[in-house]
């Protein structure tokens, strides 16, 4: 196998040597998915982008002055769970990071190619849209502004069109919301998961305010679960609440079955890590405003 | 015969003589070796289970730039007129002839410069079948009209395979039968019968290091280096391979990463061998991590188990009946049916016993020895059927087994007398390690607690025959040459420490000469916990022959027994300057008599017994039904421990890795294909997957004809650990699991179902 690696050291570079009408040419960010692909055999490339030297855009973490947090496509997942632009704000991000996959792997994967990738087992998509961040996407016609709900459209496709990249990440002001992301494995403690649930919420006195209940690894993608959200919009969280909420979740959620666990099994399991999910949301408490 | 020895060589916790080496990446293994002009082979193996082969083209593969040829089958008997190997059978093609019998066999391979080169052109070939129908479980094996072999070649090493020769028509790859009492009117005349039957899934060894081995033609002779726990065994066989006398083939081993009875008899030695003597070049394989999984693996099992009961809680007769999942070739099946079919009553006193034990093949990879030898799959059920037995009798599970024990002094199924087994001391020790009798807090809300035991025990393999040379060079210094293959159980420590303890000299001193045919001495194979006791007992007798060739020495030259002066000076003595050896020979071959063909029973089963119990203390989830192990003991009778550190490592490595086999670990077949062939989705344990706490504990025992009181401990730990946590998950919630793995969803499920 020969293939060309190429490092541009610009954005527009970068476009003109990725090709839309080509799947094997192919943007390269930490490879860490993309290096199993070939060595498997399942993706043979022609060329692969670098986006390594592209630009200083991609690969920072900066605070806007009404306090959303703006991260570059080729920051790394360890850098991110150490940015301290997050840890006040928004600390359910360092929290899920700490369970994700290893060391060695968050070491070089690039939160770019976490979503762009759209592995439905991946853990920040989840929380990502429960915190109603967006992605900046830009192409050889401009840039755009994207929700991360809805940027993954099924197994490993997105909205990112062949020739379009994901340059940053924009997660909203995160004051005084309650947040957090849950976790279940069935085959080891550092495997994929079997499902994940992200919830949050802002706190208003006690009662929720504009829910967000996003389940992934479960689903085709990762999948807001607007019944389970309505059931506790509004209320105070106690137990027949969270039961009533796991059991709409358990309802709405459009479940696949897989080697870690069949569609039964995980609708059990929504219905409990939703309630668990909302718990640690309630406990973890929200970011100081 | 050393003023400067240390008081003791046995018992010290001496660290490994190659740990330096091996952390500070000195030590050598196989997949260093390059060789001048060697070429690399990647194999190209079957997607198909079973099926004729129709065609298989390779002209695309030849045309890649940089690759030096392709071979098939065709080729291989251009120097090797049947190339049919294995250890039981001679079944196993080097590359598929005709037919393909599992996926992932191997079927061609391409010979390169460049490994990536031979890689890229494999993918290349292709290759037709006219698919056959499969037979996959070992149970239907017996019965289908599936047949994997057309006629059954014993290689003719066992004399209980030999009945086979030239069957037809049949799975059934070795049949054991043991009858001892009369099970019939012991079960007519129970007062309660229980009847189980367990299963086990197919798992995989998962040596870190795959397999890899190089060959390398000479002027008449050849030699293979290879990553293999037999490399005595290697010799032999490839010498009849080829027609050739042993001394023209070389076997070489160096450290090995991970063995776990995967590296064992042939397994890429036939194909090197073949290809280098092809090519005249070097030829090296080194799989990748996936092709292990197609290559060996440990025997998925069906146990139907059933008890006769007394009113006094005696158990008065027992049936058991094992069907073991052999895969495609027999490889050591037979004799894991054999010599795990001894002990399949478990470690219990009973008077009616009758136990049938098939080797079986079907459409899977091959299936051999996986630390333990079959014994874990039985331990599986006879102590999960102990425990439901007991708690159904409202009897305390140790309370149950204690009333039934099989103690020093009684015969065992086989009508051998058990010697020197601390069956008795296991279960008491491990008792209190647990606290068995003050209350256990159960759990509440959805988390719910239990605890359970299990012991089992095995018999040595037997008869097996090592040998080890001791050379003492003129200075004094000592190297001791034999070919137990250090595959990380220290193996080379321990016989640094008993050759040291036979020569009063300290351990360090002695170096260890690593397996080469050509120089080390025959031993049968690194397996089945067998080195410390068999090796440790030849090395000793060398010793102790060096130790009588001194006195000789110093006789010789009119010296009393007694006097202490140095070695080197007999040397000058002897020979007038620093010249001259003394070699020391000792060969060890146990006792053994054959169990008779229709009962099974023999006078002398084993040279030993092993005997191993687990406690676990597990919390389950009800919710979910995770099942957390937040305590784990070892307890094991392995005699006296040479290398209590050690001893340790190998108790703990042992229950943590059949740990894995319990409760995550399983090949996952799906339309014939294997769906998991790489640690991503075959999981072994991770460091947050161990138990909360792990305690290994080895009672005061003696092994009276082991080498200074030791014997083997590689496998010991293994024996309980799967039902002691079924056992502790029924005491938890109250269900019952009998097949293995205990994973989540499989406790949720019954669980869900309702306890009893």
């Amino acid at each position: 196998m020969s293939f060309d690696l190429v490092e541009p050291s610009s954005l527009g570079e970068a476009f003109k040597l990725l090709d839309p009408d080509d799947p094997a040419v192919r943007p390269l960010a930490g490879g860490t998915a993309l290096m199993l692909l070939m060595k498997s055999g399942f993706f043979r490339p022609k060329r692969l982008v670098s986006l390594r030297a592209a630009s200083d855009r991609l690969a920072r973490v900066r605070v806007e002055p009404d306090g959303a947090v703006r991260i570059g496509a080729m920051v790394r997942l360890a850098a991110l769970e150490r940015a301290p632009e997050l840890r006040r704000g928004c600390p359910v991000i360092g929290q899920t990071l700490r369970t994700l996959s290893n060391v060695r792997v968050r070491n070089v994967a690039t939160l770019g190619g976490h979503l762009a990738h759209a592995d439905p087992h991946s853990d920040l998509p989840p929380v990502l849209i429960a915190l109603d961040a967006r992605l900046v996407l830009a192409g050889p016609r401009g840039e755009r502004t994207v929700p991360v709900d809805g940027f993954a459209t099924g197994l490993y496709e997105t909205q990112c069109k062949g020739d379009e990249l994901i340059v940053e990440t924009i997660i909203p002001p995160a004051g005084g919301k309650r947040a957090a992301y849950v976790k279940c494995t069935t085959r080891s403690a550092d495997d994929w998961p079997a499902l994940g649930v992200a919830a949050a919420w802002d706190d208003s006195g006690g009662t929720i305010k504009s829910p967000r209940i996003v389940l992934g690894a479960a689903t085709e993608k990762p999948t807001r679960l607007a019944m389970a959200e309505s059931v506790i919009a509004g209320h105070g969280l106690d137990d027949a609440l969270l039961a009533r909420a796991g059991a709409a979740a358990a309802e709405e959620a459009e479940i696949v079955g897989d080697a870690r666990g069949s569609v039964a099994y995980k609708k059990q399991l929504v219905k409990v890590f939703v309630g668990r999910a909302l718990r640690a949301a309630q406990a973890r408490g929200g970011a100081p405003a | 015969m050393s003023t400067t020895a240390k008081a003791g060589q046995i018992g010290r916790s001496l660290p490994r003589l190659e740990g330096r080496a091996k952390v500070t990446g000195r030590a050598d293994y196989i997949h260093n070796l390059r060789l001048p002009g060697m070429l690399h082979g990647k194999i190209f193996r079957s997607v198909v289970a079973h099926g004729r082969i129709r065609r298989i083209d390779v002209a695309a593969a030849r045309q890649v730039p940089g690759v030096h040829a392709v071979y098939v089958s065709d080729d291989i008997r251009r120097v090797i007129a049947n190339p049919y190997y294995g250890p039981a059978f001679h079944d196993q093609p080097i590359l598929a002839i005709d037919k393909v019998r599992h996926i992932g066999e191997p079927v061609a391979v391409v010979l390169a410069e460049d490994p990536h080169v031979a890689e890229e052109a494999a993918r290349l070939i292709v290759a037709e079948y006219d698919e056959l129908p499969t037979v996959t479980n070992e149970v239907e094996a017996m019965t289908s009209k599936v047949i994997v072999h057309d006629v059954l070649k014993p290689a003719g090493t066992f004399p209980d395979l030999k009945h086979l020769e030239g069957r037809k028509g049949t799975n059934l790859a070795l049949d054991f039968h043991l009858r001892r009492g009369d099970t019939k009117k012991a079960f007519v005349a129970a007062d309660r019968v229980f009847e189980q039957t367990f299963t086990t899934q197919p798992v995989m060894h998962t040596p870190l290091e795959p397999f890899v081995s190089v060959a390398e033609p000479g002027d008449g002779t050849l030699t293979i280096h290879t990553a293999s726990q037999s490399p005595s065994f290697v010799r032999i066989e490839i010498a009849r391979l080829l027609g050739w006398p042993e001394n023209r083939v070389r076997v070489k081993a160096a450290f090995l990463g991970g063995g776990f009875g995967a590296k064992l008899y042939i397994k890429l030695e036939a194909l090197v061998a073949a290809l280098a003597l092809l090519t005249r070049r070097p030829v090296k394989i080194a799989l990748a991590m996936d092709e292990q999984f197609f290559t060996i693996t440990k025997h998925p099992s069906t146990f139907r188990i059933k008890s006769a009961v007394g009113k006094d809680g005696r158990v008065t007769a027992r049936e058991c009946e094992v069907w073991w999942n052999g895969g495609a070739y027999a490889d050591i099946g037979p004799r894991v049916t054999q010599k795990s079919g001894f002990t399949a009553a478990g470690p219990y006193d009973i008077d009616n016993v009758a136990i049938d034990s098939y080797a079986l093949y079907t459409n899977r990879p091959p299936a051999g020895a996986l630390r333990g030898f079959g014994i874990p799959q039985l331990v599986w059920a006879y102590e999960s059927h102990t425990d439901m037995i007991a708690r159904a009798l409202g009897i305390d599970p140790v309370e149950f087994r204690r009333r039934n024990l099989l103690r020093d002094g009684r015969p065992q199924a086989t009508g051998t007398v058990m010697q020197d087994a601390a069956t008795g001391k296991v279960l008491d020790r491990l008792v209190e390690r647990m606290g068995w009798s003050r209350p256990f807090d159960h759990g509440r809300g959805t988390i719910k607690r239990g605890r359970g035991i299990a012991i089992g025990f095995k018999a040595s393999i037997a008869p097996t025959t090592s040998v080890a040379i001791l050379n003492l060079y003129a200075d004094g210094s000592c190297a001791l040459y034999c070919s137990t293959v250090d595959m990380g159980q220290g193996s080379d420590t321990a016989m640094a420490q008993i050759a040291a303890e036979a020569l009063d000299v300290p351990a360090e001193t002695v170096r260890v000469v690593h397996p080469d045919t050509d120089v080390t001495p025959y031993d049968m194979a690194t397996l089945g916990s067998r080195s410390t006791f068999h090796m440790g007992n030849a090395v000793k007798r060398a010793a102790e022959d060096v130790r009588v060739k001194i006195d000789v020495l110093k006789a010789e030259l009119g010296l009393p027994a007694g006097s202490n002066i140095p070695v080197a000076e007999l040397f000058r003595r002897k020979y007038g300057m620093q010249a001259g050896n003394i070699v020391g020979v000792g060969s060890f071959v146990p006792g053994y008599a054959s169990p008779d063909h229709d009962t099974g029973l023999t006078p002398n089963a084993t040279p030993f017994w092993m005997v191993g119990g687990t406690g676990a203390e597990v919390e389950v989830d009800t919710e979910t039904g995770h099942v957390r192990v937040m305590r784990l003991i070892n307890v094991a009778d392995l005699g006296t421990p040479i290398n209590p550190r050690i001893v340790e490592t190998q108790l703990s490595g042992g229950a943590i890795m059949q740990l894995g086999f319990t409760m995550q670990e399983c090949m996952e077949y799906a339309d014939g294909q294997l769906l998991n062939p790489n640690l991503a989705d075959y999981k072994i344990p991770g460091m947050r997957d161990l138990p909360t706490r792990i305690e290994n504990e080895t009672v005061a025992a003696t092994q009276a004809s082991g080498p200074f009181g030791a014997k083997g401990v590689g496998e010991t730990a293994t024996f309980g650990v799967s039902p002691a946590i079924a056992n502790a998950i029924d005491d938890a919630v109250g269900v019952r699991l009998t097949d293995l793995p205990l994973t989540p969803e499989a406790v949720y499920r019954v669980l869900a179902k309702g306890s009893r």
